[in-house]
């Protein structure tokens, strides 16, 4: 039975390391602001070519 | 944008809105690039995106730009940046080659200006990196102060309509604390709950599986110490909020949940550590973790809009002194009395002050309401908050800063503070819930006494039966209702354009028994429809009236000028030849080969071949060439829906008018408040009074407002909403912010609050018949852990189900 308190030990360490991720997400300021880098997900990379920047707007 | 009455012939090919702000275009457009915009400020913004190949600005939301027609004109509203003094109280960081300034960004509103502003390192050189959050409308600049100024960058920012909004008290600093503080708590009580009830079905099932002794006893022990962090971190607020009751020697709902939370603690450590039982930490982690759940509800306030916003954040930063050498920039609290301070067109005066200029405008309307500016004199007192319109002015400071007018009006609104706080606006909920925590915390205390009673001479018997009636008589149900249900109902508005200070604000609504409105700018639409009384002019006649009324200051003839942009009549600047104005008379000017002569009646007259002219008094006349033209005049209209809206209101309660104005537009309202229930040019102070008469006379007053000047009003009624067409603009004391386009929904948002509050009242009878079954449990010494652990959650879920569904369904039906 020693196994099963190894085991649930152990898991329960797996948890609180995520937990750490977590507090640590927020302290540094991870969830202050949560809608600005959904946008920021939809902008393509920069095109070097600059023309085609212009031919926006079809 | 109400399109010209005035036609031209438009080629079908040019596109109906501006390409850059996506306003509809007039007849007149401007072509730049093959591309047509509304107006040259929008294409001045559209060429310096393409110069520095920032054009992909257009691909996230079609036509992003923020309209340039309403922009501000002069120009060095920024020069009190260079001011070391005012740029240390802007900046939130500051070293030799490393600056950072947070600013508030109004016109902020969409994925491309995330997209633009993200990329502003290109357009300002020494600019190092910028955020932005768009939620709260916030930028984070970092710069090289050594290549660029604070200056520089807000310019900069304002020629691409990205105008940043100077306070005079330093920029309000990102609030993140109390919600990071609030998710790492919700982290914590999640994490504990989850593992101690795992644990706990050992305990559970220890009787029909095989497990160890010594193993249980281990699970028992690892729960205690997961347990240790939520008592004292995660369930600290509770603790707090029941300390301060008991230090005020009140009870509020905090003691009773304090208390239930902390019996239940002790009771399980004892247990444990006495080897008597498993004691009931999973209930006490799921208890805890469910009231943070109830709280981050409670907490969803609404970031975008600041609510905090004070007549001084619209006050100048600094303001311009004559001196013998020339100008200099002080900031407002160094106005020593007698400086001589030159105000320009748009600025607003800082404090009271005699004007040293011959003549001048000043609109008061953030003062008193009304909305067509003064004419002062030379020797006239101004008053501080009054906007200078047209021509600089200079004036002697005769108050400091502090001591003006308008101070003075707030400092008296806001004495009525001393009974109500204006942050407590939720006050009747505050009191409904501290009414329910002591009713229940003395029943809870008899109860358990009773039930210990009973057992004695039993003392572990009677301690048992006691702590476990307090345990179950904790009201987290109770707690969770309200902030749940207003919580979620508050969110819900929010997609409608309505949006509530805090969750109590619900409930004051729903007590509303009159509305009080106020006309300026409430209940017409934004700028008055210029209109043109008259035979048809040409357009090259059009050209020469709005370049010649353009060079005039008198609010009118601005007016007129901005109208014919705004309408897309005027197609450029015309060019003025000669031009002669009479202040405060009229305006005579030469262009485009016409004499265009612009003014009251007897300047017309005086200056037109026909003598018998019948002008209407108080209307702009206009001449062309010696002849009479027409007459220009200023109408206001409803918003739509308004006169829906009034008539429904005025069905269930009484509803009043209250405007700072002349009474020009008494016909409007007539038909729709009645003659009796309409007062026309109050001053602030009578608002006030009016609202505090009808308070005292034991009616729950509504103030809808939109300006400054009704902000003792607001502040004095039971609830109040502000109404306002762009989030960005200053915002009085409300409880509540509608968009314009919503006002009319407004009567639904009364019924709404109503309904809200049965839904909380239906949730309250739910956790009430919980906590009955509960307590008779505990009563007979039959409280296990695992009925604790199932009763508990269940009955916190069924409120959750409650309330948000109950938010959902209401608002669709209602509002």
């Amino acid at each position: 039975m020693n196994i099963v308190l190894l085991l649930i030990l152990s898991s329960v360490i797996a948890a609180a390391a995520f937990l750490i991720a977590f507090l640590w997400a927020t302290a540094t300021g991870q969830y202050d602001d949560v809608h600005t880098p959904a946008l920021r997900v939809l902008f393509e990379d920069e095109q070097p070519d600059t023309q085609s920047n212009l031919n926006h707007g079809t | 944008m109400q399109p010209s009455s005035i036609t031209s012939d438009l080629a079908p090919s040019v596109p109906a809105v501006c390409e850059h702000c996506g306003d509809a275009i007039g007849p007149a457009p401007v072509f730049d690039d093959g591309r047509a915009f509304c107006c040259s400020g929008c294409k001045t913004v559209y060429e310096i995106l393409s110069q520095h190949d920032l054009c992909e600005y257009y691909r996230y939301d079609k036509n992003a730009g923020v309209t340039m027609k309403r922009r501000s004109e002069h120009q060095d509203e920024y020069a009190v940046l260079d001011d070391p003094a005012v740029s240390k109280k802007v900046l939130t960081f500051a070293s030799a080659h490393f600056d950072r300034v947070v600013w508030t960004v109004p016109s902020i509103h969409c994925a491309s200006c995330v997209w633009l502003l993200e990329r502003f390192d290109r357009l300002e050189p020494g600019v190092l990196a910028s955020t932005v959050d768009i939620l709260r409308k916030r930028v984070t600049i970092d710069f090289d102060p050594r290549r660029t100024s604070l200056r520089e960058i807000a310019e900069c920012m304002a020629s691409i309509g990205y105008a940043p909004l100077l306070r005079l008290e330093g920029e309000v600093r990102p609030e993140y604390r109390s919600s990071r503080n609030l998710y790492a708590r919700i982290g914590i009580a999640g994490f504990a709950a989850g593992n101690t009830m795992m644990m706990y079905l050992a305990q559970y099932f220890a009787g029909s599986g095989g497990v160890e002794r010594p193993l249980l006893i281990a699970f028992r022990f690892l729960s205690v110490v997961l347990s240790i962090p939520v008592f004292f971190y995660c369930a600290f607020p509770w603790f707090q909020g029941a300390r301060a009751a008991l230090r005020g020697k009140k009870i509020n709902l905090d003691v009773p949940v304090a208390l239930g939370i902390a019996v239940l603690f002790a009771r399980s450590v004892v247990d444990i550590a006495t080897g008597h039982g498993e004691g009931f930490l999973d209930s006490f982690n799921g208890l805890v973790f469910f009231l943070l759940i109830g709280r981050l509800f409670q907490q969803k306030a609404f970031d975008a809009l600041s609510f905090d916003r004070t007549y001084r954040s619209f006050f100048p930063l600094s303001v311009r002194l004559r001196t013998a050498e020339g100008f200099t920039t002080v900031p407002i609290e160094r106005i020593e009395i007698g400086s001589l301070l030159s105000v320009r067109n748009g600025e607003v005066i800082p404090c009271d002050s005699v004007l040293e200029s011959e003549s001048g405008y000043i609109d008061y309307s953030f003062v008193t309401g009304e909305s067509v500016p003064v004419e002062c004199t030379k020797g006239e007192t101004v008053y501080a908050g009054g906007r200078v319109i047209g021509r600089a002015l200079d004036a002697i400071a005769v108050r400091a800063v502090s001591h003006s007018a308008l101070a003075a009006m707030w400092d008296r609104s806001s004495h009525a503070d001393e009974v109500r706080s204006p942050d407590d606006r939720g006050h009747r909920y505050l009191k409904l819930q501290d009414a329910f925590g002591q009713w229940f915390t003395v029943v809870a205390m008899a109860v358990a006494c009773a039930g210990a009673a009973l057992w004695l001479p039993d003392w572990a018997t009677a301690f048992n039966i006691f702590t476990a009636v307090l345990i179950v008589a904790c009201p987290c149900a109770l707690t969770l209702a309200a902030p749940i249900t207003l919580g979620s109902a508050m969110g819900r508005l929010g997609t409608l354009g309505i949006y509530l200070k805090n969750t109590g604000v619900l409930l004051e609504l729903e007590a509303i028994d009159e509305v009080v409105f106020d006309k300026t700018g409430t209940l017409t639409a934004p700028e008055p429809q210029l209109e043109f009384v008259g035979p048809r002019l040409a357009a090259d006649a059009w050209d020469a009236i709005s370049s010649i009324a353009s060079h005039s200051t008198h609010p009118v003839s601005r007016t007129i000028a901005m109208g014919a942009i705004r309408d897309g009549i005027r197609t450029g600047d015309g060019e003025v030849s000669f031009l002669e104005e009479e202040i405060g008379k009229g305006i005579v000017g030469t262009s485009r080969g016409h004499r265009v002569a612009i003014g009251s009646q007897d300047f017309i007259r005086s200056r037109c071949r026909t003598i018998d002219l019948d002008i209407p008094a108080g209307s702009t006349a206009v001449a062309i060439d010696g002849e009479f033209a027409g007459v220009f005049r200023l109408t206001t209209t409803l918003r739509p829906g308004i006169r829906a809206l009034i008539e429904s209101l005025r069905k269930k309660i009484p509803v009043q008018l209250l405007s700072g104005d002349s009474d020009r537009d008494r016909a409007l309202f007539v038909p729709l408040f009645g003659d009796e229930n309409m007062a026309f040019e109050c001053r602030p102070e009578e608002k006030l009074e009016r609202v505090r008469h009808e308070q005292q006379r034991g009616r729950s007053v509504l103030m809808v407002g939109d300006g400054l000047n009704d902000a003792g009003a607001m502040k004095e009624a039971a609830a109040a909403i502000a109404v306002t067409d762009d989030t960005g603009t200053l915002v009085p004391a409300c409880d509540v912010i509608m968009r314009a386009p919503s006002l009319p929904r407004l009567a639904g948002l009364l019924t709404y609050a109503r309904t809200m509050k049965h839904v909380i009242e239906v949730n309250f009878i739910f956790s009430i018949l919980y906590n009955a079954v509960g307590i008779s449990l505990a009563m007979a010494g039959k409280l296990s852990p695992m009925a604790a652990a199932i009763l508990m959650p269940v009955s916190s879920l069924t409120v959750l189900a409650i309330s948000v569904t109950g938010a959902r369904t209401f608002l669709r039906t209602v509002v």
